[in-house]
């Protein structure tokens, strides 16, 4: 192994023991890519969410109407 | 620079993460990474650069943690503090700072003082709840949205995140370019010299550093309150307003509802949301640091209400001389404000309307990016490599181009698109909030933090307070007459 492969080995291996010593296993970048485990959503909650979708765009169709009456 | 190490690990899913049941072993093995979550995983993990800055990071908090004294408390505080500051100082935003210069001019301090105070508390309430969040899971928002509820729920939010960040964007825009319009600069300099900044910010490559820059640009928000005693308060009327609460000047109108809605939009908005929780994920707070999470949610709103009271004090000598201010932008504010305040005063009020919308502008544009890469699972770091986050920084600097090259039409009725703005941000809240509310109290991912009843009842108590806001919004436009039965008139 020539002088400079053994400098960059070296240094990867500090890298790997600082990051392992240093962050929690769920912080790496990597196993972060796995997602979480998807939860049901029950019915008060989809009745929730549905009602506040529908308010959010009734409401965005007020704000244009508003913003349509302005300009005229 | 990419370095691979191969770790077998029980790969602990979020999860178990958060209930403390992970555990780590380094070996040669390899297994299928669909595996489910119940049963002891390998994988191969690759530990990237993005990584290694954190782990630079974490290593000084480790340092300061492990000395004793009140030197080594302030050092670990400055260490950890940073996304609370930069998302209620970028928060108080070019249309938040025009708002709260128009609720000053035409309203004076009576009412507004103790309800901008208000509307940060409510920000406190549902900030801390992404501290924690991000704390316990190290996942985004959007992330966690997508993850836990599905993708159709997952899109809704996105769509509502991108449109209120662009929209909201455009007005920094609009701020910058009128609080430059005071010294001469021409628009189309302007947005060069604010996307210019904006890449400078993001040339470290380095979340730290990004983090560091931003902090300071964004102290120049206190640049109010020098303005605020340039204009000679009476200091016991302030602190009067403060105590009293005196009712809403000419009542409630369609107009004084539009300004309410203007300063709680000023205040707590989707993007905040997003970004904080990814910051403080990027910046790789666990459970232990909560507690200096929270700390640096209060600081940043306790700093962030001083600014915005500073702003309705400093204006309110227009509203004592009766002068209209309704269609005034950033510099107009300034000029008006100068046989008050003296040109170096006014300098001060347009250099910190630029401030606000350079700040909120690299804070919106990151938060729109970690929402992309998120929900797109592309690396979202600000730590990343040019090369290894190419579509994060694209995302970054393309939302922030476009919405840059819009402020240069002209004819754009700016001062409108500001108010309306803010509206939106109020109407998206609602719904913003119930997936927070609903991903903190979700014990399977916060174990030990999921929120405590106390909290849940404030926060419950903010979502039916913005809903009812934005309903009386909705009855003003809609039913003019019913509405001024509601308001009594």
């Amino acid at each position: 192994m020539r002088p400079e492969e053994q400098q960059h080995g070296s240094s990867a291996s500090t890298n790997q023991e600082l990051v392992l010593s240093s962050l929690e296993l769920d912080q790496l970048a990597a196993v972060k890519k796995r997602p979480i485990p998807r939860r049901h959503l029950r019915g008060f909650e989809k009745f929730v969410l549905w009602s506040l979708r529908i308010y959010v765009l009734f409401m965005i169709a007020v704000v244009i109407y508003q913003v349509l009456a302005g300009a005229h | 620079m990419r370095q691979g190490k191969r770790i077998t690990t029980s790969l602990a899913s979020p999860t178990d993460a958060a209930t403390g049941s992970g555990e780590t072993e380094t070996s040669s093995e390899q297994t299928s990474p669909t595996t489910s979550s119940a049963q002891p995983l390998t994988t191969d993990v690759v530990i990237t650069h993005e990584d290694i800055d954190r782990a630079h990071d974490r290593e000084r908090v480790f340092a300061a943690r492990a000395c004793r004294g009140i030197l080594s408390k302030f050092r670990l505080l400055w260490l950890l503090v940073g996304p609370g500051i930069l998302v209620m100082l970028g928060e108080n935003d070019g249309p938040s700072m025009l708002s709260y210069a128009a609720t000053g001019s035409r309203f004076g301090i009576g009412f507004f003082l103790p309800f901008v105070v208000l509307t940060f508390v409510m920000a406190l309430i549902v900030q801390e709840m992404t501290v924690r969040l991000a704390s316990a899971t190290h996942r985004g928002h959007a992330e966690l949205i997508f993850d836990r509820f599905g993708p159709f729920w997952g899109w809704f939010s996105m769509i509502d995140l991108g449109i209120g960040n662009f929209l909201t964007l455009i007005t920094e825009f609009i701020a910058i370019r009128a609080g430059l319009g005071f010294f001469g600069v021409p628009p189309w300099l302007a947005i060069l010299g604010a996307l210019a900044v904006l890449y400078l910010a993001l040339v470290t490559h380095r979340y730290w550093t990004w983090e560091r820059i931003t902090l300071a640009a964004a102290a120049f928000n206190l640049v109010f309150v020098p303005v605020a005693l340039l204009a000679r308060p009476h200091w016991s009327a302030v602190g009067h307003a403060l105590i009293t609460w005196t009712p809403l000047p000419g009542g409630l109108t369609q107009g004084t509802l539009l300004i309410l809605l203007s300063n709680i939009g000023a205040t707590v908005t989707p993007w905040m949301l997003f970004f904080q929780q990814s910051a403080t994920v990027d910046k790789g707070l666990t459970k232990r640091d909560v507690r200096f999470g929270r700390i640096d949610t209060a600081l940043g709103a306790a700093l962030a209400a001083t600014a915005a009271i500073a702003t309705i004090v400093a204006t309110a000598p227009l509203f004592a001389h009766h002068m209209s201010a309704e269609n005034f932008q950033a510099a107009e504010f300034a000029q008006a404000l100068e046989p008050v305040i003296g040109r170096f005063g006014a300098a001060l009020f347009a250099l910190g309307i630029v401030e606000a919308g350079m700040v909120a502008c690299i804070t919106i544009s990151t938060s729109s990016a970690y929402a992309f890469g998120e929900v797109a699972h592309r690396p979202h770091s600000l730590n990343l490599p040019l090369h290894q986050g190419k579509s994060f920084y694209l995302v970054l600097f393309l939302c922030a181009s476009a919405a840059g090259a819009i402020v240069l039409i002209p004819g754009l009725p700016l001062v409108y698109v500001v108010l309306v703005v803010n509206v939106i941000a109020v109407l998206a809240m609602p719904p913003a909030l119930v997936f927070l509310f609903m991903l903190a109290n979700d014990r399977e991912i916060m174990g030990d933090l999921v929120t405590p009843p106390l909290v849940n009842v404030l926060a419950s108590g903010v979502v039916i307070f913005l809903t009812v806001a934005g309903v009386l919004f909705g009855i003003s436009v809609v039913a003019p007459n019913l509405f001024a039965f509601i308001a009594g008139k």
